[in-house]
């Protein structure tokens, strides 16, 4: 077998196989938060089909009706107990506060003969003022949750029975009457239960709460870690206590729902019901841990367990086998909880990684006597270096036209050089994220694309404003991509419109370079227009697009395809706009930056160079998956991204001639270059300096700015 | 209200007729009930209770009749929780008399959770049994599903324990009746000229249970006439024996000299009487309770556990329970053409004095 020969078997089949991957599906499914209670939803829908075909009259409207009206007591319960459970706690008292607010309501409508509203408003208050002691405990006195609502259960049960042993007798034979008490316990809207009316309700807004809201996700950043909220800045304690006084005002509406519907003062009113909620909550999916949750999950688990006891009480299952059961499913429901909680990250993370067929001609030799454009030599052994060790990691280079030197950094700044000999070193902005690719617009303007952020520019004043960070989404992708993870470089065309490359939207900074093993086409070519403020994407699915150049003539845009080694020209003028083709391909290495040169052509960064055997590896999914699967990280086969060159293109996308640090002493990859007044500007995603080097026979006034907005 | 006192003694099963023609119960021991009211009402189901029948039909006519009224037809049952004698024997004696019928016959065991129990009743409500017997854990809780289930047209038994909401037949003690009796012997042992401190310790059950309720108001009747008498505690166990105990040791170290404990329920006073026997005081304080558990109450009354015990005849009442249904079946009127009650007959039992027929064996 010849390693380039095209002797795949299968051939165009296994490319189109491994090109529409149905694990890539699984994996990107997986890693959708709505696909968490996958499996209890899925039980859910399993145990009412059962008992709807095993129970006679199940499947019936009226039976949905009494099955609503009994679960929706224990629905507001269960959120009760979810809330708290995400915020990172437990709230053992809500079955005592269901107690208390069901005893509350009763005497203040059946002793009291107060109307309705106000007879809610006590038993919610009843709740509300529970759940703000167990509010002050955990949030500002920072008691344990488990031990502070234990108590709060022990003591709240006790009050629930002194006050039932004075009142329970006289509430039991009440006969107070009002029509708006009857349609809280039977009354219906539409033909819905009432209690169920006000459950949806609490229910889309807990939703809404919890996804989309500020406090809602403080509520989940605090169950998360609880240190790391208040690190950002949260207001844990406060959070926290509302947290609890909710829970309390939510067992609390059941607890009156429960009052209005059954008139009970039976001594075992909520009496296991917050291990009943515990059970529904861990079942839908919401960790105990904290941090991890919704409300709908927290209903789903709820609607499994009164399904399944419901069913089994139906079925005639003796008592306490039933009760064993519901014991039994708590353990599952654990168990699962926290094997899932492991285990999810890991398989996603097994099958997240889909390496796809590229199959690359034999690569250019680079050897010294080769005689090629390629051939290794020496030249940027001579360079000088700027800012040794006061900068890291500039992964682009830039100057302006008063010879100052721009570059990003890993912290997240903008550094900028000045003086004769860039001896002044300042921070010019602090962008966060990791600045890559540069580019000044018309106005002076330092435009940048953040990894992890987005689009964005900085003035000449060093005040930092956002572009963009967000794209037209691609419906037919699984994986919302709107979101710009990884911008990487950009270049702004005569008309200020900002043609910019997303690298991967599958990866992030830290593992960009597993999209290499993967080499999917994962990337795109995104477009922001600054006049009109719209973002969209150009190309799809391109393997990762990193440099962008504007031609000389502003009639396209060059991006190069790092994993592909081809540089493509995408036409945003003239007779072929729109379209794509290749501008050069087969190079030896891996492209990065690509810039222009004084003298028409363009500046190539190849940040590592090929190997036979990597090339070989991209030919053959299968090995590299069973390399990902079984072998560490450290000893996988990565591409050769730690020594490249700098290349030189002529306009038509040949290749001229090649600068060479053989050993990597100074540059050992080459990320980004710049031409400026007769000197090329050396950049290093990995480097300790900016490196310099003297052009012979480069155009010694030619600058960027002027080459792209004229004489200033 | 008190002239039943006479009817007490008077006969082996007392009938309360509350509601319409139902005479012909005071009669009834056998499987099946005579025909004499069928035709005092119109049918109303499709059975076999349409064909009218006189004095002068055949025995195969009134066995037809009665075999096509029950014969298929459910009778469903949903205890408090199996597993105790009471709840058992019921469970058992009723299974035997139903099926004998021809009747089918079904649990719903919600294992005393009362959440689960509202369950099984709304369930079967949708599941349309010919009879629903209950046991209600409160006055309460059923009541609202027990109005549905007749209007749905099921006909409702309940079974000593009474909700706020009478369907057409209660079976059970006369729990007022029950509490007057303990009264009075408490009295007797503690009250007046007795030479005992009077101080009584009351350990009720679930408070809202109907058995509670009308229990307490019979016995405070008696109680409250006699000046000698101070009840020091009156509390709730739930039916809870362990609960019990823990009262009783706490009322017992306040009360040294108590004189008696009364208790709703004799399993739940056996752990009352625990407590006393604890702290050596069994025989000094006096234990009443009331219950209908067999082999258990004789055993706690031959040990000492309890001084008096008012029972009942627990596999009487499961068979009163079916005659009944039977009954309603075979008439064909709507459910809340009845509200009747069938007392159980109530004897005492002291150590070596009572009937060795009331010690039933529930395992058997």
């Amino acid at each position: 077998m010849t390693p380039y020969g095209s002797d795949l078997a299968g051939g165009p089949l296994r490319r189109l196989y491994h090109r529409w991957s149905l694990k890539l599906f699984l994996s990107e499914l997986l890693a959708k938060r709505w696909m968490e209670p996958a499996i209890p939803f899925a039980l859910m829908l399993g145990l009412i089909a059962w008992f709807a075909a095993v129970t006679p009259n199940y499947a019936t409207l009226a039976n949905a009706h009494q099955l609503g009206r009994e679960f929706a007591e224990a629905g507001f319960v269960a959120v009760a107990m979810g809330l708290v459970v995400i915020s990172g706690g437990i709230d053992l008292s809500v079955g005592a506060v269901f107690a208390l607010a069901n005893l509350v309501a009763l005497a203040l409508f059946q002793i009291a003969g107060l109307p309705v509203p106000l007879v809610a408003l006590g038993a919610l208050a009843a709740g509300a003022a529970v759940g703000a002691a167990n509010g002050l405990l955990v949030g500002y006195l920072k008691t344990r949750p488990f031990l502070t609502t234990l108590v709060t259960l022990i003591i709240l049960r006790a009050v629930v029975d002194l006050l039932g042993q004075k009142y329970s007798v006289q509430l039991a034979s009440g006969s107070h009457q009002s029509a708006a008490w009857d349609f809280l316990g039977g009354g219906a809207l539409f033909g819905v239960p009432a209690n169920v009316v006000v459950l949806i309700a609490v229910a889309l807004v807990g939703h809404v709460l919890l996804s989309r809201l500020r406090p809602g996700w403080h509520l989940t950043a605090i169950g998360s870690s609880r240190k790391a909220a208040r690190h950002a800045g949260i207001r844990v304690e406060r959070v926290l206590f509302t947290t609890y006084v909710l829970s309390g005002l939510l067992a609390a509406t059941g607890g009156l729902f429960y009052a209005a519907r059954l008139a009970s003062t039976g001594s075992d009113t909520g009496i296991g019901w917050e291990i009943n909620a515990l059970t529904a909550v861990v079942l839908g999916g919401v960790s105990l841990a904290g941090g991890r949750g919704t409300v709908a999950r927290a209903l789903i688990g709820a609607v499994i367990v009164f399904v399944l006891i419901n069913g089994l009480v139906r079925m005639g299952f003796p008592g306490a086998l039933t009760s064993t059961a519901l014991g039994a499913v708590l353990l599952l429901a654990v168990g699962i909880d926290v094997k899932w909680a492991k285990n999810r990250a890991k398989t996603i993370q097994k099958i997240y990684v889909n390496p796809t067929v590229v199959e690359l001609p034999p690569a250019p030799s680079i050897a010294r006597d080769s005689g090629t454009a390629y051939a290794e030599n020496d030249r940027l052994r001579e360079s000088e270096a700027i800012g040794l060790d006061q900068v890291e990691g500039p992964e682009d280079v830039i100057l302006d036209r008063e010879n100052r030197l721009y570059c990003g950094t890993r912290e997240g700044w903008i550094l900028r050089f000045s003086g004769e000999r860039f001896e002044e070193r300042e921070v010019f902005a602090r962008i966060g994220g990791r600045p890559l690719g540069l580019a000044f617009d018309r106005n002076a303007n330092l435009i940048v694309c953040v990894g992890g952020m987005g689009l964005y520019g900085v003035r000449p004043s060093g005040a930092v404003y956002k572009l963009s960070d967000e794209t037209n989404r691609s419906w037919t992708r699984l994986n919302d991509d709107s979101r710009l993870r990884l911008a990487d470089d950009l270049d702004i065309a005569p008309d200020g419109k900002i043609y910019f490359s997303e690298a991967t939207i599958r990866y992030e900074m830290h593992s960009w370079h597993v999209d290499g093993l993967e080499g999917r086409g994962n990337g795109r070519l995104i477009c922001h227009d600054p006049a009109t403020g719209k973002t969209r994407t150009l190309v799809k699915d391109v393997v990762f697009p990193n440099g962008v150049c504007v031609a000389h003539d502003g009639q396209s845009v060059l991006f190069a395809s790092t994993w592909l080694c081809t540089i493509f020209r995408y036409w945003i003028a003239g007779p072929k706009l729109g379209q794509v083709d290749t501008f050069a391909d087969n190079l030896p290495g891996y492209p990065d930056n690509i810039n222009r040169a004084s003298d028409g052509g363009y500046w190539l960064a190849l940040v590592g160079i090929r190997s036979p055997t990597f090339d070989l590896a991209m030919r053959h999914p299968a090995f590299r998956l069973r390399m990902i699967k079984q072998i560490p990280p450290d000893e996988w086969i990565y591409p050769g991204i730690n020594n490249g060159c700098i290349v030189k293109l002529d306009g038509s996308g040949r290749a001229r001639e090649s600068m060479w640090d053989p050993g990597g002493s100074k540059h050992s990859t080459v990320t980004s270059m710049r031409e400026h007044r007769g000197w090329l500007y050396i950049g290093g995603l990995e480097n300790n300096r900016i490196g310099r080097v003297r052009l012979a026979n480069a155009d010694p006034e030619w600058t960027g700015p002027s080459s792209y907005w004229g004489e200033g | 209200m008190n002239d039943t006192e006479n009817l007490m003694q008077a006969a082996p099963i007392r009938n309360a007729i509350l509601g319409s023609a139902i005479a012909a119960l005071a009669a009834c021991g056998g499987g099946t009930t005579p025909d004499t009211s069928a035709s005092a009402s119109p049918p109303t189901t499709a059975s076999a209770a349409s064909r009218e029948l006189n004095g002068g039909n055949s025995s195969a006519d009134l066995h037809s009749k009665a075999e096509s009224a029950l014969k298929g037809k459910t009778i469903a049952w949903v205890p408090l929780q199996l597993g105790l004698p009471l709840t058992d024997i019921w469970t058992r004696v009723m299974r035997d008399e139903a099926e004998a019928r021809g009747m089918k016959f079904v649990v719903r065991d919600p294992n005393a959770n009362t959440t689960a129990g509202l369950q099984a009743v709304s369930s079967l409500i949708g599941e349309k049994p010919d009879v629903i017997v209950v046991h209600n854990p409160n006055v309460q809780v059923y009541a609202k599903e027990l109005k549905r289930a007749e209007d749905a047209g099921i006909a409702v038994i309940q079974v000593n324990m009474v909700s706020n909401y009478k369907t057409a037949a209660y079976v059970g003690a006369d729990w007022y009746e029950v509490g007057r009796l303990l009264g009075e012997a408490v009295v007797k042992d503690c009250g007046t000229g007795s030479g005992q401190s009077g101080k009584v310790a009351i350990v009720q059950g679930e408070l809202t249970s109907g058995t509670s309720i009308d229990q307490m108001q019979g016995l405070a009747a008696v109680l409250d006439k006699d000046k000698a008498i101070k009840v020091v505690s009156n509390q709730a166990a739930n039916w809870d024996a362990n609960k019990a105990h823990d009262i009783t040791a706490t009322v017992l170290q306040q009360n040294p000299d108590l004189c008696a404990s009364v208790g709703f329920w004799s399993v739940m006073e056996a752990g009352a009487a625990q407590a006393l026997k604890s702290a050596g005081k069994l025989g000094q304080v006096k234990t009443y309770a009331s219950g209908g558990e067999g082999k258990v109450d004789c055993n706690n009354v031959d040990n000492g556990l309890i001084t008096k015990l008012l029972s009942y005849d627990a596999p009487a009442q499961a068979r009163a329970i079916i005659q009944l249904a039977s009954f309603i079946l075979q008439t064909g009127q709507k459910p809340e053409a009845f509200r009747a009650a069938n007392y159980s007959t109530l004897h005492w039992m002291e150590k070596g004095k009572y009937d060795p027929a009331l010690c039933y064996d529930w395992t058997k």
